[in-house]
């Protein structure tokens, strides 16, 4: 097959500087793929020939430079040689550009993201506009692959082993501020100023080497070898603590950094180009690089049957304790105006404490801007009656969990709410059908599902109950859009998606306990599964009280009826949780031990260790929870299923999602997973009865 | 009716009032200015994208706030469409914002205006003296490091003393409170009446705090874990007796002005929504304050510095095509008892009227709660426009008197 050349061209330019000019017609963000390869090279052939004063990169895209590797690149049908190839068709470019016998410089006017900051990495100078659309780094960790444009080879000889061990295993995507501390580009301009200062490099800079650091220290980090060990030991260390063993990516980084620096960069290119073959055309790529496209898409998704809506440009946010600062918080930072309420000066007080704690935090780590963080805590007022909820476009209501204060609240709000306002009601549990029960504007009142603490986790369930109109629904997606969070909209019901997935497995966990297993072993086999918390653990952080609500809500909402609950027990003993000191576990300072207490309320002995079957069968029993949620058209596509659960829960994701799982279960166990629950079935209870669309077996994801 | 288009007052709100060096000392200008103002636009339920222009008063300006009007724009990160202005007239400077806001309205180059001022005297601009200041200059403007040095030859070590902002008038050197003592002289007013006057405006703020109309202004401030919501100078345990015993402070021997009967220095801000009456009415808002009238007058500071409100309320009434008695309630600032009578006096010497002080400031002034510069005139307008409506009183009518010989009028008309 051959590939034609699309996407770059040499010009020549009248000042002696040339420039490659680089512009896919077919994708905006550059994204590199053979026939954009083919035209590069081809371009710097033409270069070298055409023999300027100095030569730029440039990209004809606004606010984009190469965003990297184009993801169609890894389709099934591609063999890990194949993929390999393409690694090392780049790796040419990179050599073929440092070869050029003049200087070079990379223009970055935008994303510069794995292959594209490879691309800048290959330059000479890099030089960065001063825009929130730069972004600088190699994410590939992140899709469970490795830098294979010479990324692992060149970061360390660029800025030191031990900031580019950081860089490539984290995945960090730098603003070019950070970027430009970091050493990752010479310097920083304004974007108007963009292409004088990259000609100006061109003209007077000179062919560069790599150092391998700036410092002395970060020098002998990379080319002394005692140094050089311990950097690589603990790297590989942390790697191996934080994957559990189910990311192969950092440690194949590693050893592609390891071998460059130890062996030359001729074999590090290898191993690179190797390793990058063999990680895309594994299952946690393909998983990851999945999940990645689906987000990507669901900007759009989210919308299905929805009209387009606007975000609000004025939002209200009702009860300002942890949920409520935290939702305030967030769209302050995304640029709206707040008006936070609570009953009394304390609470009030207390939301926007936390409110300027985490804006400050977030100025002072360089996430965003200072003068940035200033603004945003300038956009929250606050009250403690109901003056400024009318100009709202949304109301977010964030009170206690608990039916007649919701109620109430909902009352009062719509009292004073214009004729277009939204409202919406943040709940993990409470069928929002209950909550507008008796509303004067059903029609208006949605489900807006908070995952706690909401600065971090990056989901937001969208709850779409009967009664409510379409254009409301789609105003509060576009809200939570726009506050940078990933939008699925679901179907109204007791848990919605997420807490009856969860809740039905947290369920399952506590009744474990009383077959006599130790609660640090069903945690323990959780978490090196590869869920972020252990069950019980999980139930003690979010409190006690509020894990038995949701439990009840969503076990009355299933027809589940269960006698006997660990939960329940401990609630009427009086158990808090973390918060109290005192749940599943005692916690003491930074201490967490399992408390006896709990063995002694099940009058169980807690010395049973967990089979290997254990994290597989209550990881079935969520997927099977997520298939009913599908069958039962709560969910309303595969593709939100497998993002709420791994966005909003940690469902592990190098599996990619519960419905990506049950589609690749017999690929990785042999046995059907429809079976292997009903095998779960005869041996722990009809709970595990397959639901219709596993019997069924179809493909979730065609 | 006028063919004129009329600016209406949509409501106004301000910080607590709190006495400078205290609660809201380290809050500076802009933060007090951007509360009152951010609170204003929620409580009017106005979204700010609806906002054209802001005009704002300050008298102690920082350095760093060029245009303090516009910075309140880009601090609450309102639209950066938003124009903005800062005005002067020292103490009537919040007057000035609400009168160009007006203008702005009746002329049709506004439909909505910010108006408004804030003050913080715990925070005023040091400076130091013009030689070292332009010893620095030069400095900046050197090409060499002996240039540099000699840049500063001729400052003497006095100059390295930082220089507070000056409390006299400039053209007679006289300070606020010997002017006043100038005017209680040329008019005979006692002591005793200017104490009595004193303990009314406490009184009266007193029991308007109570009740509950004057807190109703007033939005609290929730910074740094804290909440200011009071208003600290109200003093509900003063009595006459006590304050006969204050000791005059600006003329030891025949003096009469005391701490009690004189306005402290004071941290706030406060800030109005005018609207075009089209608007406002469009919008369905209720008990609307049109701005009627008003007029500026001034005088020589070297006679009575703070008379000229009696000058510009005549004017202000003539052009309302009212006499002082048609007015219902009248919101007089109160830099002093003494300037406050004294404009009584005068008023009625030149044929203005009678003043019935029953109508004045009938929840207290200035005296009680505080005077921070900038930010009274609004606060004056937001009172009294807050009290017509309650009192459902057809007139009313505001006056300010300003460092310089200046004064200031509104008239004030609730509209049915």
């Amino acid at each position: 097959m051959t590939v034609v050349p699309v996407g770059a061209r040499f010009e020549s330019g009248e000042d002696g500087v040339g420039r490659i000019l680089i512009d896919r017609p077919d994708d905006s963000a550059n994204a590199i793929d053979p026939p954009l390869l083919a035209a590069l090279l081809a371009a710097i052939d033409a270069a070298r020939d055409a023999r300027p004063r100095g030569l730029i990169f440039v990209s004809a895209k606004p606010d984009q430079f190469v965003a990297g590797a184009d993801l169609a690149l890894f389709g099934d049908r591609a063999s890990a040689a194949q993929i390999s190839e393409a690694s090392r068709a780049m790796q040419r470019i990179v050599k073929a550009i440092q070869a050029l016998p003049f200087t070079t410089v990379a223009a970055i006017n935008g994303s510069a993201l794995g292959g594209g900051f490879e691309l800048a990495l290959a330059c000479d100078y890099r030089v960065a506009a001063d825009a929130p659309s730069v972004r600088i780094g190699l994410p590939e960790v992140q899709l469970g692959l490795l830098p294979a444009g010479a990324g692992t080879q060149l970061l360390p000889r660029l800025v030191g082993l031990p900031a580019a061990l950081d860089l490539i295993l984290n995945g960090r995507r730098l603003s070019a501020r950070r970027a430009l501390r970091m050493g990752l580009v010479d310097e920083v301009v304004h974007p108007a100023s963009l292409g004088r200062a990259a000609n100006d490099r061109a003209l007077t800079g000179r062919k560069r080497g790599l150092g391998g650091g700036r410092t002395p220290l970060e020098r002998a980090a990379t080319w002394l070898a005692p140094a050089r060990a311990i950097a690589l030991r603990t790297a590989r260390e942390r790697a191996r603590k934080e994957t559990r063993g189910h990311f192969p990516a950092p440690s194949a980084a590693i050893d592609a950094i390891a071998i460059g620096l130890a062996r030359g960069i001729d074999a590090g290119l290898e191993s690179e180009a190797v390793a990058f073959g063999e990680l895309a055309t594994g299952t946690v790529a393909r998983n990851l690089i999945a999940l990645f496209v689906l987000g990507l898409r669901q900007r759009r998704a989210a919308f299905s049957d929805l009209p387009r809506a606007a975000a609000p440009t004025e939002i209200g946010v009702v009860g300002a304790g942890l949920m409520g600062s935290g939702i305030a918080q967030a769209a302050a930072i995304a640029g709206m105006s707040v008006r936070l309420r609570d009953v009394d000066d304390a609470a009030v007080t207390r939301g926007l404490d936390s409110i300027r704690s985490l804006t400050e935090d977030a100025g002072r780590k360089g996430v965003i801007d200072r003068r940035e963080s200033r603004r945003a805590i300038a956009r929250v007022t606050s009250t403690t009656d109901w003056t400024g909820f009318a100009r709202s476009g949304l109301v977010v209501e964030a009170v206690f969990e608990e039916l007649a204060v919701k109620k109430r609240v909902l009352a009062e709000l719509e009292a004073v709410a214009g004729d277009d306002t939204v409202i919406a009601s943040n709940t993990s549990a409470l069928p929002i059908a209950s909550i507008a029960a008796g509303a004067r504007h059903p029609e208006r009142i949605v489900g807006m599902h908070f995952f706690s603490p909401v600065h971090r986790m990056p989901l937001v369930e969208v709850i779409w109950p009967k009664a409510a109109e379409p254009a409301a629904v789609a105003r509060v997606v576009a809200a939570g859009q726009a506050l940078g969070k990933t939008v699925i909209v679901v179907r109204d019901g007791p848990g919605f998606y997420t807490t009856r997935t969860l809740g039905v497995m947290l369920g399952e966990a506590a009744r474990l306990l009383e077959e006599g297993l130790a609660i640090e072993a069903i945690d323990a086999a959780m978490t090196s599964f590869g869920w972020p918390v252990g069950p019980l653990a999980l139930i003690d952080e979010v409190g006690i009280a509020v894990a038995r609500h949701a439990g009840e809500t969503v076990a009355s909402g299933i027809g589940a009826t269960p006698q006997r609950n660990a939960v329940r027990l401990l609630a009427d003993a009086g158990l808090v949780g973390k918060r109290g000191g005192e749940g599943f576990y005692r916690y003491d300072g930074g201490r967490r031990v399992p408390n006896p207490r709990v063995y002694e309320l099940l009058g169980t002995s807690g010395i049973r260790p967990a089979s290997e079957h254990l994290a597989p069968m209550l990881t079935a029993l969520f997927v099977n929870e997520a298939a009913r949620c599908l069958d039962e058209g709560i969910l309303r596509s595969a593709a939100d299923g497998d993002l709420g659960a791994v966005l909003g829960l940690g469902f592990p994701p190098y599996l990619g999602g519960p419905f990506r799982y049950a589609d690749d279960f017999a690929n990785v166990t042999g046995s059907s997973l429809a079976d292997r629950l009903r095998a779960y079935a005869e041996l722990a209870g009809p709970r595990y009865a397959p639901a219709d669309s596993i019997a069924a077996g179809r493909p979730f994801h065609p | 009716m006028s063919l004129m288009r009329r600016a209406v007052i949509a409501g106004g709100w301000r910080t607590p009032f709190v006495k400078a060096g205290t609660g809201l000392a380290d809050a500076d200008v802009l933060e007090l200015a951007t509360a009152a103002t951010a609170e204003t636009l929620a409580r009017t339920e106005t979204s700010a994208g609806s906002v054209d222009e802001i005009v704002y008063g300050n008298v102690s300006r920082p350095v760093a706030y060029h245009n303090l009007a516009r910075e309140i724009v880009l601090a609450l990160d309102l639209p950066t469409s938003i124009y903005a202005s800062s005005v002067g007239m020292a103490c009537a400077s919040a007057c000035v914002a609400i009168t160009d806001a007006s203008d702005h309205i009746a002329v049709g180059t506004a439909d909505a205006v910010l108006a408004g001022g804030a003050e913080s005297l715990s925070n005023v601009p040091i400076t130091y003296t013009p030689r070292l200041a332009r010893a620095v200059v030069r400095s900046s403007q050197s090409k060499s490091l002996p240039q540099r040095v000699s840049s500063f030859a001729g400052v003497k070590l006095s100059d390295l003393a930082p220089v507070a902002p000056g409390i006299r008038e400039t053209s007679t050197g006289l300070t606020m409170g010997e002017s006043a003592e100038r005017m209680a002289a040329i008019n005979g007013i006692s002591r005793e009446e200017q104490d009595r006057w004193a303990l009314r405006s406490h009184t009266l703020a007193a029991a308007g705090t109570s009740d509950g109309r004057l807190t109703a202004e007033v939005v609290p401030l929730r910074r740094n874990g804290r909440v200011e919501r009071d208003d600290t100078h109200i003093r509900r345990d003063t009595t006459l007796d006590r304050l006969s015993t204050l000791r005059p402070v600006f003329d030891r021997a025949h003096g009469t002005i005391t701490a009690g009967n004189a306005s402290p220095l004071t941290d706030g801000a406060a800030t109005v929504l005018l609207l075009s009456e089209d608007r406002a009415r469009a919008e369905g808002r209720s008990g609307l304050v049109a701005i009627r009238s008003y007029a500026y007058a001034a005088v020589d500071p070297a006679d009575q510095l703070l008379i000229a409100p009696a000058y510009a309320i005549p004017i202000a009434l003539k052009r309302a095509g009212l006499a002082l008695s048609d007015v219902g309630l009248i919101e007089m600032h109160e830099a002093f008892a003494a300037q406050v009578l004294s404009t009584f006096r005068v008023l009625e010497k030149n044929g203005a009227g009678t003043v019935d002080e029953d109508r004045v400031n009938v929840m207290g002034g200035s005296i009680a709660l505080g005077h921070p510069f900038g930010a009274t005139g609004a606060r004056v307008i937001t009172t009294l426009a807050n009290e017509m409506r309650r009192r459902k009183t057809q007139f009313g009518l505001a006056s300010v008197c300003a460092a310089g010989g200046n004064g200031a009028a509104i008239v004030l008309e609730l509209l049915q």
